[in-house]
């Protein structure tokens, strides 16, 4: 399999905190990782740096044989809306548009919107009759499913997910990690931060953090059940 | 979906858009109504201008203490001092000849007139002048000049005369006291002054026929008088080639503190600027250069400081303009500046989905530029009536409202509102993502 992403002693600073202390994983495509560890460790700081949302204060993130922090601005703009899907944990719906436009914006930055696509897109993720629903009528697995309708809408390389069952109850929870499944068997490279064992555990892979480092997944995790 | 963005922003937050809208709309207002007062001044500057005809009268110097009274000269003719005709073409020589538009000779005759060789004389004043005589300038050209420049307001029933012809032109209330001088009619003129040949030339005693073209009303002495080419009252009083007064009509700049000052006391600098400008000062001064012995005055001074109040009163309204524009943009500045605030949230998201800076600005001018639309267009109705009334208190009559500042009004109104939201959409550009996200 071909490496989708390469981080090379990733660091980054904020100020004299240090979120990011040299990291160093790679990424098959087409694998799940699942990122673990506690709060403040650096998870999201990371996947923002691989999402081309902030840049590196030294070292390499590769994605897709681009190396992130030497975008400009605008190529980081293009960066994200070309190779990135972002599942964000409060959804980041854009509250006005239906359901069905929020999908077509990301179409529309991506290049040109294409509304018979994005409908198939809500139908896949099982909002096909929710469509023309503002975000605010949506309950919030079903917001989480608009948003993951829209990650996919573009064909991403990587799908980033920081926490996206983290604001679910538990019934939402299971139809959104069923979605992952099916992109993962669809052959999507998924980077997934969740505080949950049991969903790290469906992962391929478990990359665990503590303090800006990578550490020994705790052996609780090891297994995938 | 870039229509549907501007939609849906624009119907958002209706408060602060009216809010916008409204600075918009006074703004614009202010301005249409300036604007089209501006205008109206300008024109009637240049009205001003046009009907002004002659604004300089040139006498000679022994004459400067006219009596008279009811338009009567009743100085014994040859008492005063003439000017000479062939200096006359030297006015086209001097540094503003090309603001000299015209001038007009006169000669006062008192002589009587008879409606037919036996008929009972009627004692009325001649003035000899010029309609539109072809005076050769020392540089080989020629300038035509006359009543038909100086005094564009006379209006004659029937024509003017000839300047080479027998003909004549009778003033109103003089036609009114002959009952049976029309238009065709030919009288006899003859020089009312038989014992002032002691020290000018004798004029001629023949009586002379004088074929009537015209009535003419003049608003002025001259309407009593029988007008009729210079030549002929030469002829009549005995001084070819000579007249008494000297009406000229200039374009001048109207007269300001520098214009005023003596230029016998500026430096060589200013003399210079003075002498350069086409103040009435500097041209009057340059006329006498041209025709010595004579002195220049002024004539029809409430055109003059008419015209320097009209365009104080222009640049004021600039002043005004400017400042209600300042304040507008100011205005919208400060809503767009709170709804790029309100709206950053948003803006994170959709950088994050990879929207460009230039695209989330368009969105927001776009929006912007609706309002300025709809301010610029209700501020346009708003200014036109506020001009009238304003234009009615200021002038007298109301100003106009004048259709080709509408595309002007919504051009300023669309840069205001451009202006107005640089410095918050220069900030919303600046915009990182990644803390909005985080929920910061
Ligand atoms: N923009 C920022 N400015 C200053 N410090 C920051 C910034 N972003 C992150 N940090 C700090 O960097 C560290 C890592 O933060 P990060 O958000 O990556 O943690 P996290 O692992 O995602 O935690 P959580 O599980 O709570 O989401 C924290 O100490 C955080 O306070
Ligand atoms: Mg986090």
């Amino acid at each position: 399999m071909a490496t989708l992403v390469q981080v090379e002693n990733l660091r980054k600073e904020f100020g004299n905190v240090c979120a990011l202390a040299g990291v160093s994983f790679r990424v098959e495509a087409g694998e799940w990782i699942a990122i673990m560890g506690p709060s403040g460790s650096g998870k999201t700081t990371l996947i923002n740096i691989l999402g081309g949302l902030d840049m590196p204060t030294s070292g390499q993130a590769i994605v897709d044989a681009i190396d992130v922090g030497r975008l400009d601005e605008s190529g980081l703009t293009r960066f994200r809306a070309q190779k990135i899907g972002f599942i964000f944990q409060q959804f980041h719906l854009v509250p006005y548009l239906t359901a069905l436009e929020n999908v077509m914006l990301a179409q529309y930055f991506h290049s040109s919107t294409d509304e018979k696509e994005a409908r198939e897109a809500l139908e896949r993720v099982g909002l096909g009759d929710r469509v023309e629903h503002l975000p605010g009528k949506l309950s919030g697995g079903e917001q989480q499913r608009v948003a993951v309708a829209r990650a996919l809408i573009n064909h991403p390389k990587l799908i980033l997910a920081d926490e996206p069952t983290g604001n679910l109850d538990e019934a939402n929870e299971e139809t959104v990690i069923q979605l992952f499944h099916e992109l993962h068997r669809e052959g999507h490279t998924i980077l997934m931060v969740t505080h949950a064992p049991s969903i790290g555990r469906l992962a391929d892979r478990r990359i665990a953090f503590a303090h800006g480092r990578l550490v020994e997944v705790p052996a609780s995790l090891k297994t995938s059940l | 979906m870039f229509g549907r963005l501007v939609r849906e922003s624009f119907v958002r937050n209706p408060r602060r858009k009216v809010l916008v809208a409204a600075a918009l709309v006074v703004g614009m207002a202010v301005a249409t109504s300036t604007l089209t007062i501006a205008l109206e001044v300008g024109d009637r500057l240049a009205r001003e201008f046009r009907s002004l005809g002659a604004n300089l009268l040139v006498t000679p110097q022994a004459d400067t203490l006219p009596i008279e009274i009811g338009g009567v000269d009743y100085r014994p003719v040859n008492e005063g001092a003439y000017l000479s005709e062939t200096d006359l073409g030297k006015l086209k020589t001097i540094f503003w000849r090309h603001n000299i538009l015209g001038f007009t000779p006169f000669l006062d005759v008192p002589a009587t007139i008879q409606q037919s060789e036996n008929s009972d004389p009627i004692l009325a004043m001649i003035v000899g002048t010029w309609y539109a005589q072809n005076v050769s300038v020392p540089d080989g050209t020629s300038f035509k000049t006359g009543l038909s420049v100086t005094h564009p307001w006379w209006k004659v029933q029937g024509r003017w005369f000839h300047d080479d012809a027998n003909e004549c032109v009778i003033g109103s209330a003089l036609a009114a006291t002959m009952p049976g001088v029309t238009a065709g009619k030919v009288i006899y003129v003859t020089s009312r002054s038989p014992g002032d040949s002691a020290q000018g030339q004798p004029g001629t005693t023949q009586a002379i026929a004088l074929k009537v073209v015209g009535i003419v009303s003049t608003d002025d002495a001259e309407d009593k008088a029988l007008l009729v080419p210079l030549a002929i009252a030469q002829k009549l009083s005995g001084h070819p080639g000579q007249f008494r007064q000297l009406f000229v009509s200039a374009l001048t700049k109207p007269a300001d503190t520098f214009s005023e000052r003596d230029p016998l006391k500026m430096t060589p600098t200013e003399y210079d600027r003075w002498f350069c400008s086409p103040y009435i000062s500097s041209i009057s001064f340059q006329i006498k250069t041209v025709l010595p012995g004579t002195d220049v005055r002024t004539i029809r001074r409430v055109a003059d400081t008419e015209g320097r109040i009209l365009s104080r009163v222009g640049t004021l309204l600039w002043i005004v303009t400017l400042a209600a524009l300042g304040a507008a943009a100011l205005a919208v500045a400060a809503t767009s500046a709170t709804t790029v605030l309100e709206r950053r949230a948003e803006i994170g998201v959709m950088k994050a989905l990879g929207a460009t800076n230039s695209l989330i600005a368009g969105i927001f001018l776009a929006e912007q530029l609706l309002l300025a639309v709809a301010g610029g267009a209700i501020g346009f109705v708003v200014g036109a009536a506020l001009a009238r009334s304003l234009g009615a208190s200021v002038f007298g009559t109301p100003a106009s409202p004048r259709l080709i500042l509408f595309p002007v009004i919504l051009g300023i109104a669309a840069i205001v509102a451009f202006v107005g939201s640089l410095i918050p959409l220069r900030r919303a550009s600046h915009f990182n993502p990644a803390p909005i996200l985080r929920g910061e």
